[in-house]
């Protein structure tokens, strides 16, 4: 337990000192302040974090598995190539333990870069908007750090899995459009056209962390039908809005887990 | 026991880089384990700290490296042969790092730092550090923990002759204090100067081990001389045994004798100086001379008298 939290540390310290995350932060906050002015300038109405939090959704489903992906490929695979990884595994402390220990110091990395991003944002809208919906705004908050977790998780075990930093940067990105750009295009598709089933369409939204993250959003928001868009709406309609919370909030604990527990295994099966 | 390997074997698809290796350390003994590239040295120094899996059973302190390989590196302190720290954090952050990861307090990192004369760059990042400091910091790193085993994968590289020197006294101080030395090296001449006993490995076998001194006799650079003498062989041979030792061996009018390559002036002075006239000879220097060597040494006697290496 010592070796991990000394682990923890260290990632922590690092993240704190890289310019990635305060990079993160502040674009974050910007592109998030702006979001609010412009629907106030452009006659939308100001209605508060509600419609902040709404306007958010997209980037933040954009920005954060990005962010969580890379960090978390480089995680081992950053170690490998520097040379360290043998240097850390030499000493009292196991394969599980240095994982462990790198996932929670990046997760809570994380978690830190985004609510100091959404809170300078919502601070500065609150500047400017009356606060209401703020237990949205909390909750979308919560959300990310979620996605982040889950996307954490499967930048690890990417950075296990591959050779080098750069492969594992690669196949990270490769990774982040899939989730993100290309699932809804072709997956979604594909389980509508070809296979329409119930279950097909369950296994669809479950299948990648980002999709539950932004139905479970919507979920929260307003579950309308045509925001929740095809897979979402077939779970309000099939479970109601509870159970495909609790479906979906599962789900993405299981992205956090299991590709984390699967790193770990393949970690321990490698010679240093 | 401090250490205990048993039929250690590594397979890398269809190389054999370790083909069941045993030996035993006791407390506060130093073995070197000397053999030429890619003989193995490496891959068993790998798998003594558990950076490696491998087939086999190695013991530390008991412990077995490939079922607890956190518990058994708790008493091994290990250098790597290029150590690689973070260099983004200064040597006294580096040293702290470690102790806390080994559960050590901070003043032993401190002393650590101290210990390899490193405290006036405590403050430096290790990414501005030279490879004789990197090579000290790693020293210092080792030592957090009092660990009663030190594993040393070829320590001696790329240090100048201070360097070596003050490596040699570090090896020399922890068998003082009942600490056990594992090293591997391809610098012979650091054996009889560093190690209480030699392994050495050939293709991932262990060839030979035993004392340094047996080593050292066994694999200093031999000479083999073939003389033909003017008819007073017979009284040659006693004089050339009483010179050099070795063997003396007839074949016709010839005598082939063995003997340590510094030794064979000698033996052509003494036939001189005893009124033996040579009417010719020629010199076989040791990798021919090499069949001689006692079992599993061949390899490091046709190694050293290619230039000291192995």
């Amino acid at each position: 337990m010592t070796a991990t939290m000394s682990i923890f540390g260290k990632e922590l310290r690092d993240a704190v000192r890289s310019r990635w995350l305060v990079a993160f932060s502040l674009t974050f906050a910007l592109v998030a302040l702006a979001l609010a002015l412009v629907q106030q300038q452009g006659g939308v109405g100001a209605q508060g974090f509600n419609r902040t939090t709404a306007s958010l959704i997209n980037l933040c489903l954009l920005l954060v598995p990005l962010l969580a992906l890379i960090l978390g490929a480089s995680a081992i695979a950053g170690e490998r190539d520097r040379g360290t990884l043998g240097t850390l595994l030499s000493q009292p402390l196991s394969a599980t333990e240095l994982l462990v220990g790198k996932y929670l110091g990046l997760t809570v990395a994380v978690w830190g870069a985004v609510m100091l991003g959404f809170g300078v944002a919502g601070f500065l809208v609150a500047l400017v908007s009356p606060v209401t919906d703020l237990g949205h705004y909390l909750l979308f908050v919560l959300l990310s750090a979620g996605l982040a977790s889950a996307m954490l998780s499967i930048g690890v075990l990417i950075s296990v899995a591959s050779e080098g930093r750069s492969k594992a940067l690669a196949v990270a990105v490769l990774t982040w459009f899939v989730l993100v750009l290309f699932y809804n295009l072709v997956a979604i598709g594909f389980a509508l056209s070809v296979a329409s089933s119930g279950e097909v369409l369950l296994a669809s939204t479950l299948l990648n962390p980002v999709e539950a993250v932004r139905i479970l959003a919507v979920l929260s928001l307003e579950p309308d039908l045509q925001v929740l868009g095809p897979l979402g709406s077939y779970l309000y309609l099939e479970f109601g809005p509870a159970w495909s919370a609790a479906v979906l909030a599962g789900a993405v604990l299981a992205w956090a887990a299991i590709p984390l527990a699967l790193a770990a295994a393949v970690f321990r099966r490698q010679d240093a | 026991m401090i250490l205990s390997v048993r039929d250690a074997r590594k397979q890398y698809g269809k190389v054999t880089a370790l083909d069941g290796v045993s030996f035993d350390l006791e407390a506060g003994r130093v073995l070197a384990v000397v053999g030429a590239n890619g003989a193995g040295k490496s891959t068993l120094i790998k798998s003594v700290v558990g950076l490696m899996r491998f087939q086999g059973q190695v013991l530390v302190n008991g412990v077995d490296v490939a079922r607890n390989g956190k518990a058994a590196r708790r008493h091994i302190g290990y250098l790597a042969q290029n150590p690689s720290f973070h260099t983004d954090m200064t040597v006294q952050e580096t040293a702290t790092f470690y102790a806390a990861l080994r559960g050590a307090p901070e003043t032993e990192a401190r002393d650590a730092v101290t210990a390899v004369g490193l405290e006036a760059h405590a403050s430096k990042l290790v990414g501005a550090l030279s490879g004789g400091m990197r090579q000290r910091l790693g020293l210092a790193v080792a030592q957090i923990g009092s660990p009663p085993l030190f594993v040393l994968d070829e320590p001696a590289t790329g240090l100048d002759v201070g360097a070596r020197l003050e490596l040699r006294e570090f090896i020399r101080d922890q068998r003082a204090a009942g600490r056990s030395v594992l090293l591997s090296t391809h610098w012979l001449e650091d054996v009889p100067s560093t190690s209480d006993e030699v392994l050495v490995l050939d293709a991932g076998r262990a060839t030979f081990h035993g004392p340094s001194s047996e080593f050292v006799r066994a694999s200093s650079a031999r000479s083999r001389l073939y003389l033909r003498l003017n008819g007073h062989t017979p009284d040659a041979i006693p004089l050339i045994r009483a010179v050099a030792g070795g063997e003396v061996a007839r074949t016709g009018e010839w005598l082939s004798v063995t003997c340590p390559t510094d030794e064979k002036a000698r033996v052509l002075e003494a036939l001189v100086g005893g009124g033996i006239t040579i009417l010719d000879f020629r010199v076989e220097e040791a990798t021919t001379a090499a069949a001689a060597a006692p079992d599993g040494l061949e390899p490091v006697v046709q190694a050293a008298a290619e230039g000291g290496r192995s």
